[in-house]
């Protein structure tokens, strides 16, 4: 306790980490709602800036990048079904229907609230549970990160949308475009054609840009004559208290899981926002609604994935293994600014350590209220005619693609893969599943295989854990349901 | 309305330019170069650094480090493009094919010599021309801190009695730590399991789990645990022992003549002239002597190890017959 009050007293005399903050979550808002930059790109990019500062606003400055990118893919996948960022690939569903309803600010102020909710309790879960949660990271091996896949992989059944069959084949295609590339064992180039380009993998964030935002642009290009829908007008940004008290349970729950999977090492933020989005309508009694525009779909998508953010740090800051590819960025932080993660961090360096939380939190006060603020002007994008939004959007399409990797190359499969989009949308194939697909895919092998590795191949590892069993067993479960309840409902029109 | 957003979004722009822009804005500081280059004076514009990992990453610390301290030296700046793909292929491989006018350098790294003989590559080492190493580190085996062993003699022994019993962690098949153990196990003639992970880290964190007994990773990769008492570092596979790990012997001192691990150094299209290599040559020297790049590698466990450009040669010259030898070995060649 008194290491918070002097952690909180050394913030508010530090009015320069105090800007720094402000600036960091605004880069962040800025980079993750750009499709192709992530927030792993912008911490990477911003890291050398922060060499020649002091520890407390240099690494403040980058936990907002990190924050602001988690959060600010969602507002571009709202507004133009443009995920900023793997984990608002799931934001879209829901988020994107909700603004073609002209819910688009209130959409944008549930996000806001959920980011801010999910992040700051994470935060907080941080702070007083990290030493209790760290071992759950070392639980994790292969064979549990893989149950984890493919409960990842059973989620496309709850994001297929109209036809259960359609998702389906679209996962399928996302699976078989998965085992492009090296082989995750044996090192073996797959289906490359000698191009060395895919030899990691088909790239991943260009067909999701392509596949989302290019194809949407695509179809508008097709209806540029059609009539201008009715416009409605932006309101509201913060849902009203009966609305938001309505999303407490989803956001919690979403809060929950979400940290806890950003505890598990190479689990991220893309995982968690599906993973909320399926148990929110696993919960919810109207089930129909989601993917229709479900105000829920968009809370837990973006409570889950924030949450992430302080559940990644657990293991970073109380064992020195990062998480994800945006905590090895804060691990070189750290290091850089003389702090060694691990245990002995906490009580050699507490003093700082506490004055990072409590300026992280205001990092996500700051990113909330910039967030709402904003939320009002980001909205009236969607007034914007057709006639010059579409081609910005193909542009930020094409840069952004280019920027992962400084790659032409994935232009292309970007272009490529919007012209798939525009005809899976046309026989209303969901896109969703590919994304899901191309995240889990190469886990669910890597780790399959790695598990057999570590039992000298005896399947036995998969089913004499718990972790593995439960999450499999989980699996079948929601992969199954949907099936069954339709066998029911058959039966049940067919007696009569 | 219009007009505010696009006015919002050129600003925006302009703050990430800006930002992105303070990272180098350190360059051109005045020097001596400018005077001595009197015949061509190269660099008479501004050098791209080829790095072919990611930004964030060991390997990408190391450039911006470098080009940070270079451009307190060089009358023209050095600014870094990171060319990912391939588990660093794609970047080389640009590298090697750039025009030999010493714009376009590659911040080169032990893969090049990996990469080809396992037919994972469109070059060849000879396509480099070495100019300077800036850093190496050794592979070291680390297994926990309540393991069994508490030598590198003791570990061996149990490896050779129980073949295909030791599970070592490397980050990734044919990647140089895979290498490590395998030169490691024919050395002392046994069988380890050896098992690949997604990078170094997940290895450290499955050997923290216990899923594992050993490791084959670089000391920086499992400082921060061996630092904390979780893990024991039992030997590197260096020439000598480690500034920064005084009590862990070298298995040169056990009666193991292996000396393996990663380096990274700056690289140029082979038919790159004279001049431009010498001058580079002296600026990586300056580099490895300057204290802000020798921080920043000390900070995050990297050693700093200079090399000229024949020594440089000389050892890559000698990975490259043993990575051949041990890839054929290992039945890795596509």
């Amino acid at each position: 306790m008194e290491m918070l009050l002097s952690g909180l007293s050394n913030i508010a005399t530090d009015p320069f980490a105090l800007i720094l903050s402000v600036v960091g979550v605004a880069v962040g808002i800025i980079v993750g709602a750009l499709p192709g930059l992530t927030a792993t790109m912008g911490v990477a990019l911003i890291l050398p800036m922060t060499f020649g500062m002091e520890p407390v606003a240099g690494l403040l400055l980058l936990s907002g990048v990190y924050f602001g990118g988690v959060y600010g893919g969602s507002i571009t996948a709202i507004l133009l079904k443009t995920p900023g960022t793997p984990a608002a690939a799931a934001t879209a569903i829901d988020g994107y229907a909700l603004a073609q309803k002209g819910l688009a600010g209130k959409a944008l102020g549930a996000a806001t609230l959920s980011s801010f909710t999910g992040g700051t309790i994470s935060i907080l879960i941080l702070m007083f549970l990290s030493p209790v949660l760290a071992n759950i990271a070392l639980e994790f091996s292969a064979p549990e990160t893989f149950a984890l896949a493919v409960f990842g992989l059973s989620i496309i059944a709850s994001i297929s949308g109209k036809s259960l069959v359609k998702g389906l084949i679209a996962g399928m295609v996302g699976l078989l475009m998965a085992t492009i590339g090296l082989d995750p064992i044996l090192g073996f180039p797959r289906f490359t054609g000698g191009i060395e380009q895919i030899l990691n993998g088909v790239p991943f964030i260009p067909i999701m840009i392509g596949l989302f935002a290019a194809s949407e642009a695509f179809k508008s290009l097709s209806e540029m004559n059609a009539k201008e829908k009715v416009k409605v007008k932006i309101e509201k940004i913060l849902p009203s208290w009966p609305e938001f008290r309505n999303l407490i349970p989803t956001i919690l729950r979403s809060t929950g899981l979400g940290t806890f999977i950003g505890i598990i090492p190479g689990a991220g933020a893309d995982i968690a926002a599906f993973v909320s989005y399926n148990e929110a309508k696993r919960f919810s009694k109207d089930k129909e609604r989601f993917g229709k525009g479900e105000m829920k779909g968009v809370a837990a998508c973006e409570a889950g994935a924030n949450a992430c953010t302080g559940g990644a740090l657990v293991p970073l800051l109380t064992l020195g293994i990062p998480g994800d590819a945006v905590t090895a960025v804060m691990l070189g932080a750290l290091m850089v600014q003389g702090l060694q993660p691990g245990p002995q961090l906490f009580s050699n360096n507490g003093d700082l350590v506490y004055t990072l939380f409590i300026g992280m939190i205001i990092c996500y006060i700051i990113m909330c209220l910039m967030g709402l603020l904003a939320s009002r002007y980001f909205a009236k994008v969607v007034e914007i005619p057709k006639q010059i939004l579409t081609p910005i959007i193909l542009v930020l399409c094409m840069v952004g693609s280019y920027a992962i990797n400084n790659s032409f190359f994935d232009v292309v499969i970007m272009a490529a893969a919007g012209v798939v989009g525009y005809f899976m949308q046309k026989y209303d194939f969901p896109a969703s599943p590919i994304v899901l697909a191309l995240i889990l895919g190469p886990m669910a092998e890597g780790q399959f295989r790695r598990s057999l590795a570590l039992s000298s191949g005896s399947y036995d590892i998969f089913y004499t854990r718990p972790i593995p069993l439960v999450l499999l067993l989980l699996s079948a479960i929601t992969l199954l349901t949907p099936i069954v309840k339709a066998f029911w409902q058959q039966r049940k029109t067919a007696r009569r | 309305m219009k007009l505010k957003r696009i006015f919002t979004s050129l600003a925006v722009t302009a703050l990430i330019a800006a930002l992105a822009g303070c990272g180098s804005n350190n360059a051109a500081s005045p020097s001596g170069a400018k005077a001595e280059g009197g015949q061509d004076a190269y660099p008479k514009k501004p050098i791209e650094l080829i790095v072919p990992y990611a930004a964030g990453g060991g390997t990408d610390a190391v450039a911006r480090a470098f080009a940070d301290s270079a451009n307190k030296v060089l009358p023209q700046s050095i600014g870094v493009v990171n060319k990912t793909g391939g588990g660093g292929a794609v970047g080389m491989s640009e590298g090697s094919k750039a025009k030999a006018d010493g714009y376009k350098v590659t911040l080169i790294t032990v893969e090049m010599t990996t990469l080809p003989p396992l037919g994972l590559a469109t070059f060849k080492p000879e396509d480099f021309r070495p100019v300077a190493r800036l850093n190496a580190d050794p592979s070291a085996i680390t297994v926990k801190a309540d393991a069994p062993w508490n030598t590198i003699e003791e570990f061996l022994d149990y490896a050779k009695q129980n073949p295909e019993k030791v599970r070592i962690g490397n980050s990734g098949t044919g990647a140089i730590w895979h290498l490590a153990a395998t030169a490691l196990e024919q050395k002392i003639g046994t069988k380890f399991n050896h098992i690949p992970f997604d990078g170094a880290n997940p290895a450290v964190t499955a050997l923290l789990g216990g899923h594992i007994e050993a490791v084959s990773v670089s000391p920086a990769e499992v400082a921060a645990q061996v630092q904390a008492g979780q893990l024991k570092m039992l030997a590197v596979m260096a020439d000598e022992r480690l500034d920064s790990f005084k009590d862990v012997p070298t298995l040169k001192e056990k009666g193991i003549d292996l000396s393996i691990g990663t380096w990274r150094g700056i690289g140029v299209p082979k038919d790159t002239p004279d001049n431009v290599v010498t001058v580079l040559k002296d600026v990586a020297k300056k580099v490895t002597e300057d204290k802000s790049f020798t921080d920043v590698l000390q900070k995050m466990n990297l050693g700093v190890s200079y090399a000229d450009d024949a020594a440089f040669k000389d050892a890559i010259q000698k990975d490259s017959e043993l990575f051949a030898k041990l890839v054929t070995d290992l039945g890795l060649k596509k």
